[in-house]
């Protein structure tokens, strides 16, 4: 019985020319969206790892010159674009693509892209993420907005139930009939996803990106499941297919446009970010504190006085300038590390704030899912910024150990490139699916109660199916 | 025209019984007091930020200029880094001034574009793009994410409002059998209908202009400012002609005679081509057709120029004076030795030779601008935002004159550095390195490109309205 209902549901719809539209229309939309997502993804890779290998052997080919001088030359990072992005392109528009690793400084990363576009885009982006969470959930809605309200208002659900078909077996024919509604929209859009992940072979780490994927799928799929439940509770809850109508698409603009305004707006109430002036003022101040530095080298002074057991700074066998370098970028990270940390943790806790929102609309723990899998959210970001600058640290502590070991006092010292290459490869990689699902059990948590609570009232909604 | 009167009273009774009436009028009062209450936030705390700004710029001269004090009294020496008095050092770093991007008196109106693109710089004479990378700090959640602000209110919103309201005007009374009822009546089809429109667009329209001065005079924005009543009329108008092309939309559906539900499918999409579709779709041609390369690009091209400049050093220094001999101060010799110098021909070259590259970031972004000026046309939300960002000062066209001005400013600063540098002068006090003032743009530009919406807004509406009129003469009654 479940079968011919389903069977029934999908060939009405696969008949109806407005749903074969849609389904074209959906597709069309997500193969284009995933074209363009793949060059976006293909030609900024590709930029970055060009620029990133010029970098370094910018850095190599230095001429011989005083090592503190090669480090304030410095190096660039240039932050790599993540696979998934192709997917969901994220804040990737919104955060600075580079920043250069010099002596002394922290610096901030430069150049977001969105500065180099029109306004328009602040409309949103044609990604396949949003072909997934936004329209996606309309194609649903038209799906099963009639389900039950339409068969009422045209007799035939008495009749069905005098037939003696149980609600039981209604229900999952209704269900199942959305789903292979749904099946012949997501798995082609799918394959394309599939197909375009594919032709980005020729960068690796493929494999390690497999999960994420998959995972991403995962999470999509059980949004749709929200979505179906809900609508095929509506349309068993309200009494007329029109007001079953009115009240989805009420829900699906709350809940795919208002929410996350709403949310940001909030959030930044809640957690206030700081200006960028405020910032670099504060930070400034704490920068500039001679008292801290003498009391400081004065300790290290001591130190090594007390290690090699001499009795002026002078007959210790190292030169004091490599060491003093040194302690000033140590002062220089503990107060970047306060600083930075404290805004970065603004934005974590701002994100948090969307994440149990969630509670109000499942648009929001879906979406910190997708960005997350997707590498391009804000955790994904620090986690680079942060590797990037212990790689700047890095470089500073072997110039700085050169300076202390080999150079004399008074002595014009220059160091040749055997030292430029003791500085190793910067190498980042993306952390693994799991930490990006740790870092969001706030969304998980939410999206799970979504899941819950669309099921139960779809069934009780359904159970409770009226016949007038 | 008695019985129009008559309909419409009619229509207002009804309309007033029913509930919807009254929610969409609390879901509009309730967005439009966040939206305000957001705007205002906003431009608070830039002004506060710009306040910072010049705060920290005040501190900095008295300091400086107390220690040019100090050093000329006790004749003491200081490294050329931390010399005041150098002319390289405070035309750099010690000396740099803000150039500011005031927001205007109804910014709160309009987000648009102010949350991304930077509205203060420090000036100095480091390379034009070193100076132009500053950008206010923003979660980058929040700029993808976008602002719920009273431009977000009225332009996607809004019409969703005038759509609810709207939907079932005719189809409503024929499904429950009132229409056949009020048209034996001597009621011409078209008079009811237009008066049934014209109700909710007047009642939409009136509270939502009431509520928003209401709540803009609450929030405290200053509607006495010049040019800001003007402005206001400006943006009623957009209001108002925005409101008119989707009550056109909403007349034209409704004249097809089709049920409640369809309609409502109907309108639904055209709202979704509109505001989701063409907007996300034009955008992403523009890119894909004129992309402007990653500026990773840029970064390596500086770097490059600035390599070879470098290496090349004292030599850059002597064509520099050929080129500006007015510079020349007769000791050149000695002055090939002098770091500040060098570093000013230095720069020269670089500017030179990255110029190329800089350019094609501006002539791609000037290409994209001319694809979404022309196909703009295409959707009255994208219209509607352009209006909005106007009227309010934050879209890209002020912001726009604000960097050529920030520019100039920049070159005015060089200019007037270099020569102290050259005469190795010693500044005795920081009032008069050159200021930046915003050139506020004329109203009439303003309005001109206002204008431009307007008739975008108003063309279409009028067209689809006529259809709607002729139409609905074969509006199916009974059935």
């Amino acid at each position: 019985m479940v079968r011919t209902i389903a069977r029934k549901e999908v060939i009405e719809m696969l008949r109806d020319g407005r749903f074969r539209l849609l389904a074209v229309f959906v597709l069309v939309l997500s193969a284009a969206s995933f074209a363009a997502g793949w060059r976006q993804y293909v030609d900024v890779q590709r930029q970055h790892l060009q620029a990133q290998q010029e970098t370094r052997a910018q850095w190599l080919n230095q001429p011989a010159k005083n090592p503190h001088s090669a480090a304030h030359y410095g190096m660039y990072a240039f932050k790599p674009k993540s696979r998934l992005s192709l997917v969901d392109t994220g804040i990737d528009p919104y955060v600075g693509v580079a920043a250069w690793l010099e002596a002394h400084k922290q610096n901030e990363y430069r150049y977001r892209p969105a500065q180099d576009r029109t306004a328009i885009q602040r409309f949103g982006e044609l990604t396949a993420a949003e072909g997934f969470l936004v329209i996606l959930p309309l194609f649903i809605v038209l799906a099963s907005f009639t389900a039950f309200a339409g068969e009422r208002e045209q007799g035939t659900l008495r009749q069905l139930l005098s037939l003696g078909v149980s609600r039981r077996d209604l229900v999952t024919g209704k269900a199942l009939g959305v789903a292979a509604a749904l099946a012949c929209v997501v798995i082609p859009a799918t394959l394309l996803g599939v197909v375009a992940l594919a032709y980005t072979s020729e960068f690796a780490g493929i494999r390690e990106d497999l999960p994420r994927a998959a995972l991403l799928a995962g999470v999509y799929l059980v949004y749709f499941t929200i979505f179906a439940a809900f609508s095929l509770g509506v349309s068993a809850w309200v009494r007329s297919s029109r007001a079953a109508l009115v009240v989805l698409l009420a829900c699906w603009f709350a809940n795919s446009l208002l929410a996350t305004r709403a949310a940001s707006d909030l959030a930044a109430w809640l957690r206030p970010t700081p200006s960028a002036i405020e910032f670099q003022r504060a930070m400034d101040h704490d920068l500039s504190n001679p008292e801290e530095m003498r009391v400081r080298l004065e300790h290290r002074r001591q130190e090594l006085m007390r290690e090699y057991r001499v009795a002026s700074i002078e007959a210790v066998p190292i030169n004091f300038s490599g060491i003093s370098l040194q302690e000033g970028e140590e002062q220089g990270n503990e107060v970047f590390d306060r600083h930075y940390g404290r805004v970065f943790d603004t934005y974590r806790a701002q994100n948090r704030v969307f994440q149990w929102t969630g509670i109000a609309a499942p648009m929001l723990p879906i979406r910190a899912l997708s960005l997350s899998l997707a590498a391009t959210d804000f955790a994904h970001h620090r986690d680079f910024v942060t590797a990037a600058e212990a790689y700047r640290r890095s470089i500073q502590r072997v110039m700085n150990d050169d300076i202390a070991l080999n150079s004399r006092p008074g002595v014009v010292y220059t160091a040749e490139s055997t030292l430029w290459s003791r500085v190793p490869e910067f190498s980042y990689r993306l952390p693994g699916a799991w930490w990006a699902l740790r870092g969001n059990q706030i969304a998980l948590a939410m999206l799970t109660v979504w899941l819950v609570a669309a099921l139960v009232f779809a069934s009780s909604a359904t159970r409770r199916l009226a016949v007038e | 025209v008695t019985v129009f009167v008559t309909l419409v009273r009619h229509e207002w009774r009804s309309l007033t019984a029913d509930a919807s009436l009254s929610l969409v009028c609390a879901v509009f009062a309730g967005a439009i007091a966040y939206g305000t209450l957001n705007g205002v936030r906003w431009v608070t705390f830039q002004r506060q930020a710009i306040a910072e700004a010049l705060d920290e710029e005040r501190e900095r001269f008295e300091k400086h200029e107390a220690e040019i004090v100090r050093i000329n009294r006790e004749n003491a020496s200081v490294s050329a880094f931390a010399d005041p008095r150098n002319p390289d050092a405070a035309g750099r770093t010690l000396g740099a001034r803000y150039a500011v991007l005031p927001p205007t008196a109804l910014a709160p109106l309009a987000i648009g574009q102010s949350d991304l693109l930077p509205y203060y710089f420090k000036m100095t004479t480091d390379a034009k793009e070193t100076v132009l990378a500053a950008a206010e700090l923003e979660n980058p959640h929040r700029l993808l994410a976008g602002r719920f602000d009273l431009a977000f209110v009225l332009i996607y919103l809004y019409p969703l409002l005038i759509l609810t309201l709207t939907y079932n005007v005719l189809s409503m009374e024929r499904e429950q059998g009132t229409l056949v009822l009020a048209l034996s009546q001597p009621v011409p089809l078209r008079a009811l209908v237009a008066a049934k429109m014209m109700l909710r667009f007047g009642v939409l329209l009136g509270a939502l202009i009431v509520m928003t001065l209401s709540a803009i005079a609450i929030g405290g924005v200053d509607v006495a400012a010049p040019d800001s009543s003007l402005r206001l009329a400006w943006w009623v108008l957009a209001v108002a002609l925005y409101g008119l092309f989707w009550f056109a939309v909403a007349a034209a559906v409704t004249s097809l005679g089709r049920p409640s539900a369809t309609n409502a499918m109907a309108l639904a999409g055209v709202w979704l081509i509109l505001l989701i579709l063409v907007p996300s779709a034009l955008s992403m041609t523009a890119t894909a057709t004129f992309p402007v390369p990653s500026r990773v690009e840029m970064i390596q091209a500086m770097r490059v120029a600035s390599d070879e400049a470098n290496a090349e050093g004292s030599k850059l220094l002597a064509q520099y004076y050929e080129d500006h001999p007015e510079l020349a101060t007769g000791d050149e010799q000695q002055a090939m030795n002098d770091f500040n110098m060098v570093r000013v021909a230095v720069n020269s070259e670089v500017e030179q030779r990255v110029r190329p590259v800089l350019d094609r970031y501006t002539q791609q972004l000037a290409a994209q601008q001319r694809v979404v000026s022309g196909a703009r046309f295409l959707s009255p939300a994208i219209l509607m935002q352009d209006a909005l960002n106007d009227i309010a000062g934050t879209g890209t066209a002020r912001h726009r004159e604000f960097m050529k001005q920030v520019e100039d400013y920049h070159q005015r600063w060089r200019e007037h550095f270099i020569p102290l540098v050259f005469q190795k002068a010693k500044l005795q006090d920081y009032a008069g390195l050159p200021r930046f003032t915003f050139e506020e743009e004329e109203l009439s530009t303003v309005t001109r490109r206002v204008a431009l919406s307007w008739f975008g807004l108003a063309l279409p509406s009028l067209a689809i309205g006529a259809f709607a009129f002729a139409r609905v003469r074969r509006y199916p009654v009974v059935g």
